[in-house]
């Protein structure tokens, strides 16, 4: 058989494969042409790549598809670098929130071009020229106009909202393209144990909060849970099967939850579950206490949050 | 003799076969099983059998068939030309392995050697020869392997059949020396007539012989050489002749079931990319430690980019 | 760690003289990049079933099938018009070939929906649903 063959690095990549919006190369868009930037990526806070297009009217996020040991054919041509980008239209509100975020803790008005600066990145002020941008700055900020100048400072309840909002959008598209929220899925070993009718209104939700996250920071994606009505889950989160994270809720089957299935045969056949420690720890937590969503945006509770 | 079916498409296994002599469905027969062109890392490998009732055993013998390696190619073709007019009660039936069968049989993630490839191929063409209905009684086979053991194994597999598995039995059998004959002829005519189904344009056809040590085979190995693709479908690539030239001429490529060492394998295991260690700063998106990917992208290889 | 502030310019004007190729993602790696004879070696030898396409690249057998980009979506190929001399400087990209569907080729298991490729092109489309606009 072949003798062992040592990998070599491919530093010299000099081509790209990108699947992308018709939209980023449209000729009719005139401007400058597209580019690749780099900007603060809102979840991890350090550089992500995105494109502006269309003289900055447009921003888009770049997510590449990479399997380890793949490479193209390209015409008649070998690419040696496997990755496939995807270049897909951003909702250029995410980068900006935390900026609002951030000065929103002076609770004070502001001209947003004042607040949307990054010494870091200095490419994140083009956001402010995107189309969409100004127009829905209201969904995540209180507005006040004086003369023709614009200040706006930051709101959690809108953007609560806002986010909510997005949740709801992205479990329907969910939904729509069948997409498997269950666990697991893509194990070589392993089939898929439910089929997309069994998973139920929560496993959508904590899904969507899920991806919606990705473009959030941790604090607000914790309170985006809590707004959602979701209980927050103990690590491993991600792998726990939903049956078993049901039950956490203390609430009895309603009838929008599909109970049928505790008369399948499916559901009978499977032994009685048992909660984890921190699970149980979790479920006996006294909830009568627990702060009311109104409470949470009172600037009283806002201050002690730091 | 018609190759044609296996021309049609010579990147796949054929089977081709003469029609069953009636005389066969009626009365005992011996069978003989031989192959041809195991070693060459050219062409095709061609399982043969051919089966005679036992009441004719000596009228085969009187068709002088001999062991075909001692034959000429126009010496076989003339003793093929007499079994086919002695087809009242001489049948046969042949199994033609393509190069590329045995390529990617042998370099299949589950390995499959030679040896069971072969096996396999020589108990499919008994299994054809009983479902059409020949009345078999003695199977006498040549091996270039150990004995005893295929015996054994045969004999399992047909209980009832008397079962002789005997090297040098080309030689020694005139039911096998027939079947080596039409195995050889076969593989003779599909090595001269090669249809590259590559585009490869006007291709120098002077291989040799195709046995690695050939001069000739080793010169056009190496003329046919791409850096990329290897060879065409003509070659073996599971030759360690071909395996050799390739990993010195050709660009290397790297298969996830490579043979790696524990240290590698580990990280794979992992999921970790190989390409994250040679250029970190285009490695992963997490600089903040506790922020873990979404399950929606790490299952779907997604991720973001620090730069292009 | 390469500089912030510098932007990779894609040259939109290319598009318009960018040939249609045929594109494969292969499983294997291959240690080089720049020609090969694709069509001679892998093309003539590809087998169309109903389901599947099969093909042999180095001895090893594949299987693979036909994907399209989602809808409003375009496959380009991007190449570096020269090297900047320093991270620090803009570089610029032309469109230098478009597809519009691509083969990816499994090493001996059959095309199947969960393959990954197959799941990574939902993405598009539930991009739209996170970063379309919502309602007031």
């Amino acid at each position: 058989m072949a003798t062992k063959k040592k990998r070599t690095p491919n530093v010299h990549n000099d081509s790209w494969v990108v699947i992308a919006a018709d939209s980023v190369i449209d000729p009719q868009t005139h401007g400058s042409d597209p580019a690749f930037v780099r900007l603060r990526n809102p979840s991890t806070d350090g550089a992500s790549l995105y494109v502006l297009a269309s003289g900055d009217a447009q921003l888009y996020e770049v997510k590449a598809f990479e399997e380890d040991l793949h490479s193209w054919f390209v015409g008649q041509t070998v690419q040696r670098d496997g990755k496939l980008l995807f270049v897909t239209p951003m909702d250029p509100l995410y980068l900006i929130l935390p900026y609002l975020v951030k000065c929103g803790k002076e609770g004070k008005f502001q001209p947003v071009d004042q607040v949307v600066m990054d010494e870091e990145f200095p490419a994140c002020s083009r956001l402010l020229r995107c189309t969409r941008s100004l127009a829905s700055l209201h969904h995540i900020a209180e507005e006040k106009e004086v003369g023709s100048l614009k200040f706006h400072r930051y709101s959690e309840e809108k953007t609560m909202n806002w986010l909510k909002k997005k949740v709801e959008r992205t479990v329907v598209a969910l939904r729509n393209r069948n997409i498997s929220v269950g666990e697991g899925v893509k194990s070589t070993t392993y089939v898929r144990v439910k089929s997309e009718s069994d998973y139920c209104e929560e496993d959508y939700l904590r899904y969507g909060h899920g991806l919606i996250s990705e473009y959030i920071s941790e604090d607000l994606s914790k309170a985006l849970l809590r707004h959602l009505q979701l209980p927050e889950l103990t690590s491993p989160k991600e792998t726990e099967p939903p049956s078993k994270r049901r039950k956490l809720s203390d609430k009895p089957v309603e009838a929008g939850d599909d109970y049928t299935k505790f008369n399948s045969p499916d559901f009978a056949r499977k032994p009685p579950k048992k909660m984890t420690a921190a699970q149980k720890s979790l479920a006996k937590v006294d909830k009568t206490g627990m702060k009311t969503m109104s409470s949470f945006f009172s600037p009283k509770v806002k201050a002690e949050k730091k | 003799m018609d190759i044609g079916p296996f021309e049609a498409d010579n990147s796949v296994s054929c089977r081709l076969a003469s029609q069953i002599p009636d005389v066969c469905r009626v009365e005992d027969c011996c069978l003989g099983i031989d192959e041809a062109g195991r070693g060459p890392v050219l062409g095709p490998m061609v399982y043969g059998i051919c089966f005679c009732p036992l009441s004719k055993t000596n009228a085969l013998k009187e068709l002088k068939v001999a062991d075909s390696k001692t034959l000429s190619e126009v010496e076989r073709e003339n003793l093929f030309q007499k079994l086919d007019e002695a087809k009242g009660y001489v049948g046969w039936a042949l199994q033609i392995l393509s190069p590329n069968t045995i390529s990617t049989s042998m370099l299949q993630r589950t390995k499959y050697n030679l040896n069971a490839l072969s096996h396999d191929t020589a108990i499919g063409l008994v299994q054809y020869a009983l479902d059409s209905g020949v009345q078999l009684k003695e199977i006498f086979v040549d091996t270039v392997g150990p004995a005893e053991k295929y015996e054994q194994k045969l004999s399992q597999r047909f209980p009832g059949i008397n079962v002789t598995v005997r090297p040098k039995a080309d030689s020694l059998f005139p039911v096998v020396s027939a079947a080596s004959i039409c195995a050889k002829v076969c593989r003779d005519r599909i090595v001269k007539g090669w249809n590259f189904s590559e585009d490869l344009g006007e291709v120098d056809t002077d291989y040799g012989s195709g046995y690695p040590n050939d001069p000739k085979t080793k010169a056009w190995l190496l003329k046919y050489l791409d850096p990329v693709f290897g060879y065409s479908q003509f070659v073996r690539f599971s030759w360690s002749t071909a395996q050799t030239l390739m990993d010195s001429k050709a660009v290397a490529v790297h298969w996830d079931d490579d043979e790696e060492d524990g240290e590698k394998a580990a990280h794979r295991q992992n999921n970790k990319s190989m390409l994250s260690y040679f250029s970190a700063s285009a490695g992963g998106n997490d600089e903040n430690p506790a922020h873990q990917t979404h399950r929606f992208f790490t299952e779907r290889r997604l991720r973001s980019l620090k730069t292009l | 760690m390469s500089c912030n502030t510098s932007v990779t310019h894609v040259r939109v004007s290319s598009v318009s003289q960018a040939q249609g190729v045929p594109v494969h993602l292969m499983p294997c790696e291959i240690e080089h990049n720049g020609p090969a004879e694709v069509s001679q070696y892998f093309t003539a030898t590809t087998k169309d079933h109903k389901h599947e396409k099969t093909v042999s690249f180095r001895g090893r057998g594949l299987k693979g099938q036909e994907i399209r980009c989602p809808e409003g979506y375009t496959g380009l190929v991007l190449k570096e018009i020269s090297k900047p001399g320093s991270d620090q400087e803009d570089r610029t990209v032309k469109v230098s070939s478009v597809f519009d569907k691509l083969t990816y080729w499994n090493l001996e298991t059959p095309p199947n929906s969960d393959d990954t490729v197959v799941l990574a092109m939902d993405w598009p489309k539930m991009a739209e649903a996170i970063h379309g606009p919502v309602e007031d």
